[in-house]
């Protein structure tokens, strides 16, 4: 890369024009869709149970779900690797397969939805503790069964906190760095998010990118958080 | 046919639940936190009892010693809950409706009586409100509806009128215990309000921190009550204690503060008590009758039980008044300060100039001494 191109700005005629890579913010939405999606349809009957069951081991995976939001990114993604690189028991398995998993855009939905999994958790859960629990008792009395209540009562009740659950988890995933970085990689056009991009463009002091991707990533955090938080009434 | 018997355990607090009724409504009641609720709970099946056995119209909901223990769904239990517990996303008719039974071809099977019951209750007008737009009273008659539309065998009411005015509680409960009674199964109702239980139900269970006594019937309970605790659970007053000086006659005569007290047998309770044991009994404040000093004659005869003493209290209750009654007599008086309490209409204390005039003989007619057989 010669001097001119890695500072991004193409001089000649006219303004200067930005050598632009969309791809990152593709990858980026992509991902963060999928792990948001991933994220609630493993959290929110997760969320249900922790609200209303008691049941042996629920204090660890209380905890357990609580250390993307503590540990260090780096940590959580080595032991990340370590399950599903080559040598990694998940990783075998797929292996079998014929599954890629380590260094592919999979690996990165896979990272961005451990990242934001405890957001949606504790917010649903929150939300799911709210409900009064002689609804689901009374229902129970009308003849439903748990599941049916589950959608009849529950999830009805509580769809505020699901779906502001929903929404930081889908920012979280937007913007997952460290466990994708470990378990995903940096690799231009394949697995580099716009977290990674925008780190890149740093580096290589093209500051025009890294303040486009920055101030999109700003755009589309304030039009969810403000505009469907503020839409659908929704407290973070 | 209705059968209880729980135990659980909640740390400190032990339920322990033993009773049966066969009459159509039974109230349960007691201060709260005494057990009603749990009891409900455990008759519904949202709760297990670490022991006992639950029996409905002939099926066993709950055995420990069987190992039964039927899910809520399976239960065909009732259940209005404190506060009533509306869905709050339904309208009124979504509400009813997510009860009913439906058939194999999607229509429901509630029997026509029940549809009778619930078109009675007039909640037709209010079918597309939602449950915060309804009043207190339409929002129970809902709860009502809902849970009588899956034809339960049984149906519980935990206290139905908490959320409701006073003037409401009064209309409502007499429209209730109608209701209930053309249904015509069992009703168990929960309330800490004896007045509200004696209005709607037939049978009464006392709790008292976690234990029950046997369901009785309610004239039996106020006018009948079989022991000094059963007494004080329903707030009887003048709760006294005597030692029997003779009770091999048609009445009990008791030796009572220095004097003879002439008592009336219980007629359903026998006394198995002889000369010289203690008796429990007790005198309603309202039966005490104070004798007017300008009749000439205030013989052994016209009135027995006669007692002279001194106002050295007295408490103003609007519509009447609670005077504090010493007898004359040597020793302790037996209630602290006063031996009696004497409960009279406010017409009566002012036209006797009470307020003035402290010393009074008075007489407690033999049938409105309650003795108390049982421990």
């Amino acid at each position: 890369m010669g001097p001119r191109e890695r500072r991004g700005v193409e001089r000649g005629e006219g303004p200067p024009r930005l050598n632009m890579d969309w791809f990152p913010v593709w990858l980026s939405l992509r991902v963060a869709l999928l792990a948001s999606a991933v994220t609630v349809v493993l959290g929110v009957p997760l969320a249900w149970l922790l609200a209303r069951r008691r049941f042996p081991g629920r204090d660890v995976i209380s905890a357990a779900l609580l250390s993307p939001l503590v540990l260090p990114p780096t940590v959580l993604g080595y032991y990340l690797l370590m399950l599903i690189g080559a040598r990694g028991v998940v990783g075998r398995t797929l292996a079998g397969w014929n599954i890629e998993l380590a260094f592919t855009w999979r690996a990165a939905v896979l990272a961005a939805a451990v990242g934001s999994f405890p957001l949606l958790i504790r917010t649903a859960q929150s939300g799911f503790e709210s409900v009064d629990r002689r609804l689901e008792q009374a229902a129970q009395t009308l003849g439903h069964s748990e599941l049916s209540i589950f959608w009849t009562i529950s999830v009805p009740l509580a769809w505020r906190a699901i779906l502001a659950g929903t929404v930081l988890a889908f920012c979280r995933a937007f913007g997952d760095f460290g466990i994708t970085l470990m378990v995903a990689g940096n690799i231009p056009g394949r697995t580099q998010t716009l977290p990674l991009a925008i780190y890149d463009h740093v580096q290589a002091n093209q500051l025009g990118q890294a303040n486009v991707l920055s101030l999109l990533s700003i755009g589309i955090f304030l039009t969810l958080m403000l505009a469907l938080g503020r839409a659908a009434r929704l407290r973070f | 046919m209705l059968s209880v018997t729980a135990r659980k355990q909640f740390g400190d607090f032990i339920l322990d639940a033993a009773w049966t009724t066969d009459q159509p409504i039974v109230a349960l009641v007691g201060p709260s936190g005494s057990g009603k609720t749990l009891t409900l709970q455990c008759i519904a099946g949202l709760i297990a009892p670490d022991s006992g056995r639950i029996v409905s119209a002939g099926r066993t909901l709950f055995d420990s010693a069987e190992r039964v223990n039927l899910p809520p769904q399976q239960r065909r239990i009732g259940y209005v809950f404190q506060g009533y517990a509306l869905f709050p996303h339904m309208t009124v008719a979504r509400n009813i409706a997510y009860g009913v039974p439906r058939g194999a071809d999607g229509r429901d099977r509630a029997s026509e009586r029940t549809k009778r019951i619930i078109d009675r209750l007039g909640i037709n007008p209010l079918s597309a409100r939602y449950p915060s737009e309804l009043s207190g009273g339409q929002q129970q008659r809902v709860a009502l509806a809902r849970a009588l539309a899956t034809d339960p065998d049984v149906l519980l009411l935990d206290e139905p009128f908490s959320a409701l005015d006073a003037p409401l509680r009064r209309e409502l409960s007499a429209e209730l215990s109608q209701t209930l009674r053309e249904w015509g199964k069992i009703a168990v109702l929960v309330t800490h309000d004896l007045p509200e239980a004696y209005q709607i139900a037939d049978m009464v269970v006392l709790y008292e921190h976690g234990s029950t006594t046997a369901a009785v019937s309610k004239n039996d309970l106020l006018w009948n009550p079989s022991s000094e605790r059963v007494a004080r659970l329903i707030g009887a007053r003048n709760i006294l204690h005597a030692a029997i000086a003779d009770a091999s006659g048609d009445s009990i005569i008791l030796d009572w503060r220095g004097g003879r007290l002439e008592a009336a047998r219980s007629p359903s309770h026998a006394l198995h008590a002889r000369a010289g044991d203690s008796l429990a009994f007790f005198v309603r404040p309202e039966y005490v009758r104070l004798i007017r000093k300008n009749r000439p004659v205030t013989d052994g005869l016209r009135h027995t039980n006669l007692f002279h003493g001194e106002i050295v209290g007295e408490r103003d209750e609007g519509t009447t008044w609670v005077l504090f009654f010493r007898l004359a007599r040597e020793g302790r008086p037996s209630q602290g300060l006063y031996d009696l309490e004497i409960e009279i209409p406010k017409l009566v204390y002012e036209r006797l100039g009470i307020s003035t005039d402290r010393h009074w003989d008075v007489s407690i007619h033999p049938g409105s001494i309650q003795v108390l057989p049982g421990r």
